[in-house]
């Protein structure tokens, strides 16, 4: 994990190598090298506590299970009631892996330490971004180890398809989630709030998302839910750019 | 005359509806060290707060560098070091894990060569590999110290630096600021009482809620508020 998040020159000086090349380039090497320390330091907090990991992986086992209480495993509308399943997961996996990314920073103040470093504010966003997508990630493939079993859902093309969907839907719903979950944070009983503001915001992405899904778990290829995909897609574009031009802007005290 | 680090031209700050800050001016420039004294709750962490950038002036301009806080390019905020009320350290990281990853941040060369050096020059060599949530208060204050001054940075803000430290804590404190004053960086920090620092021309400010008044100024500031009133 911390070699390919690794941006320096090996065994190089830093200051020297970033006073080489263009200015371009040495922006790219810095930006690179905040975002990966931050990434870094992240994970390895996350695998000292585990915190995470454990909240994200049991609530989301927890959805399925209540899901397949309610539902029953079998029946015409399976394929249904699993993208059901899977979004419900994903949508709390989302906001709880999003605050909890930001949580440890604002705790300790330590978002502060990051601001006053060179590390450009829309660099912590996507460093945090991409930590919140790793933990959903997380929770994704408990989800869909548990949506196997579950709903007795074969492992094969279907299956594989799904990976492309709840990916580019994991992707806009972490952007939206970092960037409210770093609006909410400012209020009291914020981490109450994210789910009221993420789950309007998101639901053209959710319904995209949902409907693409039951579509290749019923067996449809991808070609079937371009559509979809492209909604998707184009959330993903508008939610990552909202956040890493606003970051700058929700995350400075008044 | 030199660059001025900071300039804080009739700077308020309002929570709500209530002052905290009411039109403070103050530069800095290279070289110069001043305590601001006042008493509890009168603003002097709002004060560093706004100084550094993170909290905006409700009225009133802030320079950094030259530049608007705001329009400050990231790289510059290389050339500031920062002690808040808190330390800015991840309790579960320990002593040099969170120095290697300021280090990181701040593109140093070697962040581990850097990290073990602080620790010996604010002596937790001992206490390294220890995670921060063990340390003393003191202990993480003198870690929060080595955070700020890790990248040997042209403007230093020190809220209390001196606050939670043992007789050789503080010892070590006014060696570090002394160093960082010898290579012309300017140092400001707050303080409850007024105080001295050994071979340092500390210029001395009381913060009060009609504002930030001098009460001994350091020499350089003083001869040129002389020249400049002889001359006008």
């Amino acid at each position: 994990m911390a070699a390919f998040l690794n941006f320096s020159p090996a065994g190089g000086d830093q200051s020297e190598g970033a006073g080489r090349g263009n200015p371009f380039f040495r922006s790219l090497l810095a930006m690179l090298e905040g975002f990966g320390a931050i990434v870094r330091k992240d994970l390895r907090l996350e695998v000292r506590s585990g915190e995470s990991t454990v909240a994200l992986v049991s609530l989301s086992i927890l959805i399925l299970v209540v899901m397949v209480l309610a539902f029953g495993p079998g029946g015409a509308r399976r394929a249904e009631v699993a993208a059901a399943a899977l979004w419900i997961a994903l949508i709390f996996a989302g906001t709880l892996g999003a605050t909890r990314a930001l949580l440890a920073e604002r705790e300790s103040g330590c978002i502060r330490g990051l601001l006053l470093s060179p590390v450009e504010p829309a660099t912590i966003y996507a460093a945090k971004l991409a930590v919140a997508l790793i933990f959903m990630a997380e929770a994704g493939v408990a989800v869909l180890v548990v949506l196997v079993l579950f709903f007795n859902l074969e492992f094969g093309g279907g299956l594989l398809r799904l990976i492309p969907v709840a990916l580019l839907g994991a992707v806009g719903l972490a952007a939206l989630c970092t960037l409210l979950a770093t609006i909410s944070g400012r209020v009291r009983a914020g981490a109450m709030l994210l789910p009221v503001l993420v789950v309007p915001l998101f639901t053209p992405a959710l319904i995209a998302g949902s409907k693409a899904s039951a579509a290749v778990l019923a067996g449809q290829p991808l070609s079937a839910v371009a559509t979809w995909l492209k909604l998707l897609c184009a959330f993903d574009v508008l939610f990552v750019a909202a956040g890493y031009l606003l970051f700058e802007h929700v995350i400075l005290e008044d | 005359m030199t660059e001025a680090l900071l300039q804080a031209q009739r700077i308020s700050k309002f929570f709500g509806d209530r002052p905290v800050l009411h039109g403070i001016n103050f530069t800095a420039r290279p070289g110069q060290a001043a305590v601001i004294v006042g008493r509890n709750g009168v603003g002097k962490s709002t004060l560093i707060r706004v100084f550094c950038g993170l909290a905006r002036p409700s009225a009133g301009r802030l320079l950094l560098f030259g530049a608007e806080p705001v329009h400050l390019a990231a790289a510059q905020f290389r050339r500031l070091g920062v002690l808040l009320h808190q330390t800015l350290l991840y309790p579960n990281l320990s002593a040099r894990e969170n120095l290697e990853f300021y280090a990181e941040i701040y593109a140093l060369a070697e962040p581990a060569t850097h990290a073990a050096r602080w620790l010996e020059r604010v002596g937790l060599q001992r206490a390294a590999d220890e995670p921060v949530s063990a340390l003393s208060r003191g202990m993480e204050q003198r870690l929060g110290i080595a955070r700020a001054l890790l990248a040997d940075p042209d403007l230093i803000l020190l809220d209390e630096p001196f606050s939670a430290l043992d007789r050789d804590g503080s010892a070590m404190v006014a060696g570090l600021i002394r160093e960082a004053l010898a290579r012309r960086a300017a140092v400001l920090f707050t303080a409850h009482t007024p105080l001295e620092i050994e071979g340092v021309d500390l210029g001395l400010f009381k913060l009060e809620s009609s504002g930030l008044t001098p009460l001994r100024e350091e020499p350089r500031r003083r001869a040129l508020r002389s020249l400049l009133r002889r001359r006008l």
